[in-house]
Parts: structure tokens; sequence; C-alpha cells
């Protein structure tokens, strides 16, 4: 199991490096149009053939590598932080607000998340910049992505705050905020941590399933997602295999991240706790 | 009989009266809990609260507090420390009383302590509570609160995580956070009960040093009477939410008077061998039905543990 490990987190940090130095890796700029050469098969020129409009698509999947690698973790990032704050406050608020709190969670649990997505991203201009788009998703993504989590952080903060320990925090004469600021956020930290792992390999599965659909990072910045719209025409795909590249590389992407995901320190007997939730989005 | 009459100062320990309360305590939909619980505890007296789970005693150590709030408790009556009025204090100068005046030390050691910060960072959030932060005297003092529950030549405690210690010695670490500020008061809820029995003696004849040391009075509260004889001056029995008797140790195992204190000192365990005992010639081999007749036996046994605990140690022993 161990050297399973090594060689997700060797191959992980292969293809992160490869995409933080796409510039030395690809001869061809991720935008660059060769409209002499559309639609090539693999060749020494373009190891992974080129698109319709002759990009290079070797260095679409590299510097694509950057936006999924990038979104995945930051959407992660706020989603959890977002879900232990909004779980931890209704925890130390009390009934009043756990009620509203709840009923919140309950209302964006329900609601159709493409829906929303469709519809937040119809408000915005067509004419969006693809960096703008970037952050767009990566914060549509974290925001949307809370409510699941938060409930196990709310219980999880609530028997916190009824432990012999806050008691006699309490009776040692500490206020509410430094008690919950010492006592509660450290025990809360493993939790945090495994739940911030598990969402990310599926926010970088998420940030392809709304490229595909057009709802996330737009043209020209590639991400793997975006470049999977060229499976639209499937009947020609048994013909280019190439093409399935990106999804090649969420596939070991992904599994990396959950094969790494028992190894990291803490992570494991959070998991073992129910300390995090997974989040199917989409 | 009203419940005041019940209640004698002990008049061998002489000193001026630090605590007088009269609690009632009902939690929402569960009325009743404590029924006009009155308290007396004189400045350096050990008074032993005792009664089986669910009679209240934890919520007395919680009304006290005033930390009944937080699940939901309303708590009337009267609660006086050293003449002031707690139950109508503001919330801000009841915090500068729980920890500095009034300590609670909990049941289950390691669950009392949070399992996610050194000790050292422990003492620093009870220090930081009501005292500045300033590293000399920090260390100087948590040193001297370690010296005092007998871990002077364990200074590595403070680098360690609870889960890393002993029952025993996370007990100690307990009790050095809750004297840290030299409480007057120290609320000992059933503090040696996840103990066992030669860690329990060290931690009984702990709280007896402590008294000595910082003429500090403590509410010992427990449902063992083997350890309440060996360390309490007096003793206070309760019984679904109210005192049912309270008197001097002596007198409770001697001549219990309600029928229920009574019960308790019958159901005492009596000790195997009974060699030196002066009270009565060794009798092995009788039937049993002699116990029957001869409730306080086990009671006898006890009072001797509790004078020996009184008198005061021979020198040189810590």
């Amino acid at each position: 199991m161990t050297a399973l490990r090594m060689v997700a987190a060797s191959t992980l940090a292969l293809i992160v490096a490869a995409s933080i130095g796409a510039g030395a890796v690809c001869r061809r700029g991720y935008a660059d149009q060769d409209r002499e050469h559309p639609n090539e098969p693999p060749s020494r020129e373009h190891p992974l053939g080129t698109d319709e409009l002759g990009r290079d698509r070797f260095s679409r999947l590299v510097y694509g590598g950057r936006v999924s690698l990038l979104i995945a973790p930051a959407a992660a990032a706020i989603s959890t932080a977002l879900a232990a704050a909004i779980g931890a406050a209704t925890a130390a608020l009390g009934r009043r607000w756990h009620r509203t709190v709840s009923a919140a969670m309950d209302l964006f649990l329900a609601m159709p998340t493409i829906l929303i997505l469709l519809t937040a991203r119809a408000l915005l201009p067509l004419n969006t910049s693809p960096w703008l788009s970037i952050v767009i998703t990566c914060g549509l993504l974290g925001c949307l992505g809370w409510a699941q989590s938060a409930r196990v952080f709310r219980e999880r903060a609530a028997s916190l705050l009824a432990s012999d320990f806050m008691l006699q925090a309490r009776a040692s004469g500490s206020n509410t905020f430094r008690t919950f600021v010492a006592h509660i956020v450290p025990n809360l930290r493993p939790a945090i941590t495994a739940q911030f792992w598990i969402a990310t390999p599926l926010f970088v599965l998420a940030e392809a399933n709304l490229s595909l659909l057009g709802l996330g990072v737009s043209e020209p910045a590639p991400s793997w997602g975006n470049m999977l719209r060229e499976l639209e025409n499937y009947a020609s795909v048994p013909e280019r295999p190439w093409v399935l590249a990106p999804a090649l590389a969420l596939l070991i992407v992904v599994c990396c991240l959950h094969l790494l995901l028992p190894a990291r320190s803490g992570t494991g007997s959070a998991l073992r706790g129910g300390g995090a939730v997974c989040q199917p989005l989409h | 009989m009203p419940a005041a009459s019940l209640i004698r100062r002990n008049e061998s320990v002489g000193q001026p009266l630090l605590l007088s309360a009269a609690i009632n305590l009902d939690y929402p939909g569960r009325f009743g809990v404590l029924r006009d619980v009155r308290l007396e505890l004189a400045r350096g007296e050990i008074l032993g609260l005792v009664g089986e789970s669910g009679s209240g005693k934890s919520s007395v150590a919680l009304a006290i507090l005033r930390l009944a709030g937080h699940k939901g408790a309303r708590v009337s009556g009267l609660l006086r420390l050293d003449g002031r009025d707690l139950l109508t204090l503001a919330e801000k100068q009841m915090r500068t009383i729980r920890g500095k005046e009034i300590a609670l030390v909990l049941q289950s050691p390691l669950a009392a302590l949070n399992p996610a910060l050194r000790i050292g960072a422990q003492f620093e959030e009870a220090w930081r509570a009501h005292r500045k932060m300033s590293k000399p005297e920090f260390e100087r003092e948590v040193k001297l609160a370690l010296q005092m529950v007998s871990l002077a030549g364990h200074q590595d405690v403070l680098r360690k995580y609870p889960g890393e210690l002993s029952v025993g010695l996370a007990q100690r670490v307990l009790i050095a956070l809750a004297i840290l500020h030299r409480p007057r008061l120290l609320i000992a809820d059933e503090p040696t009960s996840a103990l066992d029995m030669i860690t329990q003696s060290e931690i009984l004849g702990l709280f007896a040093r402590l008294r000595r040391e910082l003429n500090m009075a403590i509410l010992y509260i427990s449902h063992d009477l083997l350890s309440v004889a060996a360390l309490c001056d007096r003793v206070a029995i309760m019984k679904d939410g109210a005192i049912v008797e309270c008197a001097s140790t002596e007198a409770i195992f001697r001549s219990p008077r309600r029928e229920y204190t009574q019960a308790l000192v019958r159901a005492i365990p009596r000790p195997p061998v009974r060699v030196d005992d002066p009270y009565e010639p060794a009798q092995r081999g009788e039937p049993d039905a002699h116990r029957e007749e001869r409730p306080e036996n086990g009671a006898r046994a006890l009072l001797k543990t509790h004078q020996r605990a009184q008198e005061p140690p021979p020198a040189g022993v810590p």
C-alpha cells in the first residue's frame, strides 16, 4: 500500500510540476492557432495532435492542468472554510439559530445545483474574460458545496461545546471567544483537513463537469473540462482516441488524490471517526 | 425539620464563612432538580457532598459556578461568596470569579483536558483568563502549581498532549490547573472515581495537603463514602435534589439520624480483616446475621481512616 502511495504521490507531483512549468514543457502556447493544420493526428510536432482551431492539444492539456489543479483545491478550501465557519457558528449560537441555519442547509441541498449554475452564468456578461471565469467557477463551486459538510461540522462543534474540557475552560474563567478559538478550533482541525482532502478530487470532477457544459472556464483558457467538449462529436472518438487525453488526466489525478487521502497524518483517524463527508456535486 | 437546622458549622475549623448557598434549580421540563439545597462552607473547610448518581450533585457544582445556564437550567435562591451575591452578578464579573476564586476539578481528567492542546497551552489559557501574560511570572507560577501537586520533576508534561499522560498524572495536572490562581474554593466533582485505588488515595492526600497549605475550602462531591470519610470535615447527604442530612463526618458515620443516611452507612462494605480494630474483638467466622445487627461496622473502620487523615503528616513526608 505504501508503494502504491509513493507511486501516486510521485505521479501527482510530476503532473503538478509539469502544469506549473508549462511554459518550459510546451513548445507552443495554449492559444496559438495553426490554421494550416487543424484536426491533425499526433505527430512529432504535436504529440497529441491539434484541435479544430489548430491549437496544440498537448500544450492545452498541460496548461489546462494549471486551471484544473488550481480551481479544485481553491474551491475545496472555500467550501470547507465556509462549512466549518457556518457549522461551528451555528453550534455556538444555540437553538434558535440552529433551526434557521438548518433550514438554509436543507434548502441548499434541495436546490438543483446545475440550474443555479446556469442561472448564475447567464447573469454574467458573455464577454467575461477567461481568467474571471476561472475565479467565478471557483467561487460558485465553493459556495455551493458547503451545505452538507457544514452539518458535520455543526454536529462536531456541538459535541465539543458540550464536552467536559469546555466546561473546564468555562469554569477557569475564559471568555466565550477565547474558549472557541483555543479549544474548539484545534479540535475541528483534523475534520477540516480531512474534509479538504476529500473535497479536492470531487471538485476536480465538478470543474470538469461544469466546463464540459460550458458553464465553467471559458475559451480560450484551457481546462480539462472544456477540452472534453471535443467529445461532443463522440462518433469520431474511436478514430482519434487521443482526444480522450484530458479524461485520462482527470482519471489519473483523481485516483492519485484518493490514494493519497488516508496517508495524510490525522486525516485517517478523522475519516474513521466520521469527521468528514463526501459531497457529490452533480 | 427545616433544612437550615441540619446545617451546623464545624466548630473545629472555626474560620469565617466563605460560601453560603440555598439553591433551587430547574431544567426546562424538569422542575425541582435542586430544591433549596443549603450549603455553608467555612474557609479551609472540606465539605463532602454525597448522593447517588442523578441526585443533583453535579448540578450543585454548576449552579455555584453559575454555569448551569449552558444546559438551559434556571437557578434561583441565594448564593454568596464572601458576602458577595453571585446570582445577581453580571456575567463579566462572574467570569473574574470563575477559575480565580472558585475552581473546578472534574471526574475524568482525560475528558476535562483538551485533547488537541499541549498541557502547556492549557496552562497558558487558564493564565490568560485572569492575568496578563508575562513569561517569567507565568513560568514561575506554573512551576509552583506543579510543585504543589507533587509534579515538581515533571516539567516535561507541559510539552505533552493529554493523551500521553496516565490518568493519575492527568488528574494532578488538572488540579494544578485549578489551583493556578490559588482559588479560595475548589469544587471537586467526583475527582477520584475514574482512578484506581492507589492513585485515588494519593489524590485524596493531595487535596488534604492543598487545603492545609493554601487554606482552600473544598466542596468534595462524590458517591464514594470511603473517600469522603477519609477527607471531609463535614458531610452533606443528598437525595433527589435535596439535602437530607448534614453533619460532621464523625456524626454522619457514628450516629446517622435520617433513614436514608442510615441505609447509606449500612451499605458500606465491611473491611475483610479487622485485626487492628479497637472497637471490637476480631470475630471472623461468625454468622452473617451479626452484620445486620451492627450496621456501623464498616463505618467504624472508615472513621479510623478519617481520624488518621486528619492528623498532620509526619515531618518529611510531602
